[in-house]
């Protein structure tokens, strides 16, 4: 806990490490979305930010396929190709997300490291 | 009972996140109000990352009609389009499995609320292009049923029979051809960017067959455009499949009145608005024409054309005013034009004029007239006369240029460094990809 609290955890700074050994309750507290994600791309890891913005419960989509079934408008080149096919990933990107139906412009920031398989999204409006 | 609704309303959104369909809600100007995942996967790509406040605007580029249909609905309610195909990437050549397709279904539901739904339809066309191929080629044959040049080729694609018709089409003798591959009547053109007759033959393997449309040469040199019909043939069927022992294929020469221009035709291929040649169009000509001028050595150039401060038009005087603005500059541009000509609207304020044997100095001398021409037009708005100018970049098929999104490119930075210079005026792509202002 006392490991946790002492390493950055601003939206900019956070690292995939840092990330991984945070517990739910910790991930909750984040005033940025997080989603974490398996190798196949299924949804393990849902903050409360991320369920608040997009109207969703955690449980609705933890293990479904996330850009399928909840996220299309990153099922793209700029997003889901990245995590997908870059085995180091640190980028920040402009993007434009549809959270309840709305067009909502956010900052996305995308990891993947060698050392875990779970990817992450950060999400902040 | 506030539980059961909180879920319900969970489950409407999981229901569109997931909707494999674009749906967007705009009020009667386009400003987007609700737009679902899906069709902001669609848009994004379009509008780049900026945020996107307004589905006209988006779509100005590719499909500026659909401001004007909607505008011009004249009932309170009902369907303004129906799956209205936009072209939104043209591919390199009319099968080019790259372009893509939207289709937009504009519904209005109120006086200031419109409904669209957008679908990638890329596949679907592509399958009618051949389709299309198919149903004109068999109607062709009905046509002309005593002039049929039919050919037979062994498993690898060498001729190994002929009838009496192929000799008189081509011109070649039996023994030029027999034992040769089709290469023999094809102009020589890069490979890149049209199928060979070894390519030919494998999409023939692979679908049954293939319909092929391009320049032949006859013995003499004579060129025509020509339609090949390549059909495997099977006699055998194995586990793997049928066995191709060999094709069949049939030759036509497409003189003029089969590209007989009518009402159909004249809605898919001209701008709603202006009367001029639409963007799918200009593509596809434009492909042609390269390849024409590249096989015979000659000069082929662009005009890149932007009606300048053409947006502050639209937000003083209003959209009509804009609309009226394009008739007439459309209007001023068409006198000054050879037949040969293209003028075509791709988008918003933008044009283009492709010009077959015309060089990059003759594009910027017609540039020229061009200006003054819209210089001198007037627009009529409420209240006033307007006038505009245009701004204008010119390229030219070259060494280093040497397809239409290389022309087109160029064209583009001529036509910025002009914008930058203050507009109302034309400037040259030069060869090392500098430019050069004339007037």
């Amino acid at each position: 806990m006392s490991d946790v609290t002492t390493e950055a955890i601003e939206f900019n700074e956070v690292c995939l490490s840092t990330l991984d050994t945070m517990t739910a309750e910790q991930l909750d507290q984040l005033p940025y979305g997080v989603v974490g994600l398996s190798a196949e791309g299924l949804v393990e890891i849902y903050n409360a930010t991320e369920s608040r913005l997009a109207g969703l419960l955690p449980a609705g989509v933890i293990g479904t396929d996330f850009f399928l079934s909840t996220a299309q408008c990153m099922n793209n080149f700029m997003v889901a190709e990245r995590l997908k096919s870059e085995p180091k990933l640190d980028a920040t990107i402009d993007y434009v997300l549809t959270f309840r139906m709305r067009p909502t412009p956010v900052r996305l920031r995308l990891l993947r490291s060698e050392s875990t398989s779970r990817r992450f999204l950060l999400i902040q409006r | 009972m506030i539980g059961e609704l909180e879920l319900e309303n969970e489950r409407l959104l999981q229901f569109l996140y997931a909707c494999p369909v674009g749906l967007i809600e705009l009020s009667a100007d386009g400003t987007i109000g609700m737009v679902n995942p899906f069709a902001m996967q669609l848009l994004l790509p379009l509008a780049g990352t900026s945020f996107m406040e307004n589905f006209f605007d988006v779509m100005n580029t590719y499909a500026p009609e659909l401001r004007n249909l909607a505008d011009g609905f004249p009932a309170p309610r009902g369907t303004v389009c129906e799956n209205h195909r936009i072209l939104v990437k043209p591919g390199n050549d009319p099968g080019d499995e790259k372009a893509m397709t939207l289709a937009c279904t504009l519904v209005k539901l109120a006086q200031s609320r419109l409904f669209v739904a957008l679908t990638d339809v890329s596949k679907q066309v592509l399958q009618e292009h051949r389709l299309k191929q198919a149903e004109v080629w068999f109607a062709s044959l009905l046509d002309d049923v005593n002039d049929f040049a039919v050919m037979s080729l062994d498993a690898e694609g060498r001729i190994d029979a002929v009838n009496p018709s192929v000799l008189r089409h081509t011109g070649f003798s039996r023994a030029q051809l027999l034992g040769h591959t089709m290469d023999v009547f094809d102009m020589q053109v890069s490979t890149h960017e049209r199928l060979g007759a070894a390519d030919q033959i494998s999409e023939a393997r692979r679908e049954g067959w293939y319909l092929h449309e391009g320049w032949q040469t006859r013995l003499g040199g004579e060129r025509y455009w020509c339609q090949r019909l390549i059909a495997a043939r099977s006699e055998t069927e194995r586990e793997t499949g049928w066995d191709i022992s060999g094709y069949t294929v049939v030759m036509r020469e497409v003189t003029q009145q089969h590209f007989a221009i009518d009402q159909l035709t004249r809605m898919l291929t001209t701008d709603y608005l202006t009367g001029v040649c639409n963007r799918a169009r200009f593509f596809e000509m434009g492909e042609r024409e390269c390849l024409r001028a590249r096989r015979y050595s000659q000069p082929l150039a662009l005009i890149s054309i932007d009606l300048d401060h053409f947006k502050s038009v639209n937000d003083t005087h209003g959209h009509a005013a804009g609309d009226e603005a394009l008739k007439a500059f459309v209007n001023a541009c068409a006198p000054c034009l050879r037949p040969s000509d293209t003028l075509a609207r791709l988008g918003g304020e933008e044009f283009a004029v492709l010009l077959p044997s015309s060089t990059l100095q003759g594009a910027g001398e017609l540039a020229e007239r061009l200006l003054d021409a819209v210089y001198a037009a007037t627009v009529n708005v409420p209240g006033g006369v307007l006038r505009m100018t245009a701004s204008f970049g010119c390229s030219e098929l070259n060494q280093e240029v040497t397809n239409l999104k290389g022309m087109i490119a160029a064209a583009d930075r001529a036509l910025y460094r002009s914008k930058e210079g203050g507009r109302n005026r034309v400037t040259l792509a030069l060869s090392d990809q500098s430019t050069v202002a004339v007037g």
